[in-house]
């Protein structure tokens, strides 16, 4: 489970995030929605200890994010849009490095790399050097070496973004299975149908705050649309002359 | 899964050796830098010597209008001396430095001579530093000879003797030991290798600091659960072996040529112990490490590796420009100098090569120095990964 509760940031004059809370449920899949510029990578980043809090309180499980910032980062594998690998370096040789980091047992993290190799079907890539990788294979490797410690909690910042129509799929089903073994997993997305089709909740971030959060069908009805782009427009804010655009 | 920092040193250290001893660009540094390095320089500096020397043992002259001084020309034979015409231009030629140094006979040198008051030009241009000045020294040497013959034999005709003429007798003694002059000659090996410790570990440097961040794999490092001072000590001993190594590689390249090239001229002026270079080892031991810190810190503010090359190119300017400084400004060897970066270096190296004594404090402040630097260097690295600023700072 992730809390958080009044979350603020300011960089400068900016207020990125001005008291966001939201709770993403166990075993659950959360979405974290909104235009760009929202806060939704603000957030996340505080979640994931990048960034320092201002104020507010943010919980993974029973960490607090703040004063153990060491437990959260083993509590949770944060992909976030920083996915640069080692170009001289292999698949695996990238992914190794972070399990050793973390001190895990090489027979462990071999057994968590190949159930990955299967899933994201990398087994053609993961002896290869990462220089010339595509968008989705360096995806692939991006997550699988945050993930490699298997933790409970789940948080990728817009994944899909850049990705070709396999490597979203192949992500997609990755998400489901995660969530199949019982992990919490938070995502954060502009794509509207992207979020409907996987979460279970949706949170909308607008400005900083939290406009609205439910399931799909909760959020029409709040909104009083039938279909989830007017809904989000709506709920997310955006005045009547931006919605054309949006 | 806790991890102590010994274990994350020596993961990140073993993954940066690894993963840069891949990189060409790194190899193609260390092999120009390195180990060409030593063989190119002293081939140079051996055809520059033996050139020199080969023009004073030639003793070849260039007199214009010879047929004016018989005299002249007799004493010269008689000294063992080539006589040569300089070619019609050689005046815009001297300037040039395309010639060398000329003696102009005027047409009423006879005449004159017999009455006393002949006089010759030296033609020459004393702005440049090349190995026409050794010609100077030689004509120079030979208008005092044929001086000093004529006058005595003119008192001894007027029945004085030529010791009058003598009030003092001016007897050169050198104190400079050959291994003096040849660490004025040999100054190059210190600065190119001090220089070498600073450009050694450049790149690897900076594609740790401002590279991570260009590639965008910094954020996710960071993301691990592990000391970022640990983290950067990891790096930085990644950075020193290859400064170190750097060096070494350059040594070895020294070495060997001055062992195995056929510089017959050198040997006497180039006779470097092992325990020289073993001097010179211990000297840089801390030098090269410290410089990789205090370049990781510099490259840490770049956002892109080009970035970060502006920054460290700005100290590297200014370590070249230090030894210039004690040149310009005419240092004597002093403590003081001991605890500036690279001037005490070099100051304890030239002392090793000069022969002159060496005790524990030329290599203790040295090393005391760079190891502050070192450490302050790793503490405000560590302090900056936690910014903002440099964590998301992408170009």
């Amino acid at each position: 489970m992730i809390e958080v509760r009044d979350l603020k940031k300011q960089f400068g004059e900016v207020k990125a995030v001005d008291g966001v809370s939201f709770t993403a449920q166990s075993g659950a899949i959360t979405g974290l929605l909104g235009p760009n510029g929202a806060g939704k990578t603000t957030t996340i980043r505080m979640i994931g200890t990048l960034i320092a809090i201002d104020s507010g309180k943010i919980k993974i499980g029973n960490v607090d994010v703040a004063a153990d910032p060491d437990g959260a980062r083993r509590a949770c594998g944060l992909l976030t849009d920083s996915r640069g690998l080692y170009t001289r370096m292999t698949a695996r040789e990238n992914i190794r490095y972070y399990a050793d980091l973390r001190g895990i047992d090489p027979a462990r993290s071999e057994k968590t790399l190949a159930r990955f190799v299967e899933w994201l079907d990398m087994k053609d890539i993961l002896d290869r050097r990462t220089e010339g990788f595509s968008q989705g294979e360096r995806m692939k490797v991006a997550i699988t070496r945050a993930l490699i410690h298997e933790p409970g909690t789940v948080i990728l910042d817009e994944p899909t973004n850049g990705l070709d129509v396999m490597s979203t799929r192949a992500l997609r089903d990755l998400i489901k299975r995660l969530k199949a073994e019982g992990q919490t997993v938070m995502f954060s997305s502009h794509v509207m149908q992207e979020v409907a089709a996987l979460c279970d909740e949706i949170v909308i971030i607008a400005h900083g705050r939290v406009t609205a959060q439910g399931t799909t069908q909760q959020l029409l009805e709040m909104s009083g649309r039938d279909n989830l782009e007017d809904a989000f427009v709506v709920l997310a804010g955006i005045p009547d002359e931006q919605r054309e655009a949006a | 899964m806790a991890t102590s920092m010994f274990a994350t040193i020596l993961t990140v250290c073993r993954k940066e050796l690894v993963d840069h001893l891949r990189d060409k660009r790194t190899a193609t540094m260390i092999v120009l830098l390195s180990i060409a390095m030593g063989p190119i320089v002293l081939f140079g500096f051996a055809q520059f010597i033996s050139s020199i020397e080969k023009k004073a043992e030639a003793r070849e002259v260039f007199v214009m209008g010879k047929e004016n001084a018989p005299q002249l020309v007799n004493f010269f034979a008689r000294q063992d001396v080539t006589i040569k015409d300089p070619k019609p231009d050689f005046r815009d030629l001297i300037k040039t430095g395309k010639h060398d140094p000329v003696l102009v006979i005027p047409k009423d040198f006879s005449e004159k001579f017999l009455t006393g008051n002949a006089d010759v030009e030296l033609v020459y241009d004393d702005t440049r530093q090349d190995s026409g000045n050794v010609s100077i020294g030689v004509l120079r040497r030979l208008m005092r000879g044929f001086n000093a013959e004529v006058t005595n034999q003119r008192l001894i005709a007027r029945g004085v003797s030529p010791q009058i003429a003598k009030v003092v007798e001016v007897r050169d003694v050198n104190m400079g030991t050959p291994a003096q002059r040849a660490a004025q000659l040999l100054f190059m090996i210190p600065f190119i290798t001090l220089i070498v410790c600073v450009t050694g570990c450049t790149a690897v440097a900076i594609d740790m600091t401002a590279g991570e961040r260009e590639r965008g794999s910094m954020e996710p490092l960071l993301m691990n659960p592990v000391d970022r001072g640990a983290l950067v000590t990891g790096k930085w001993m990644a950075v020193g072996i290859y400064g170190i190594g750097v060096v070494a590689l350059t040594l070895i390249g020294f070495a060997i040529t001055l062992k195995f090239l056929p510089m017959p001229k050198l040997e006497t002026v180039m006779s470097i112990t092992w325990l020289q270079f073993a001097g010179f080892g211990v000297t840089m031991l801390s030098f090269a490490p410290a410089m990789g810190a205090l370049q990781m810190l510099i490259a840490t503010y770049g956002r892109t590796f080009k970035e970060a090359q502006t920054y460290v190119s700005y100290l590297i300017t200014a370590v070249s420009m230090l030894p210039a400084l004690t040149i310009f400004a005419q240092l004597k060897d002093a403590t003081w100098q001991l605890f500036v970066p690279m001037l005490g270096q070099l100051m304890v190296i030239t002392r090793i090569l000069r022969g002159d004594p060496v005790d524990a404090t030329h290599f203790l402040i040295p090393f005391a120095i760079n190891a502050a630097i070192t450490v302050v260097a790793i503490v405000t690295i560590s302090k900056l990964l936690t910014k903002e600023k440099i964590i998301f700072g992408r170009a």
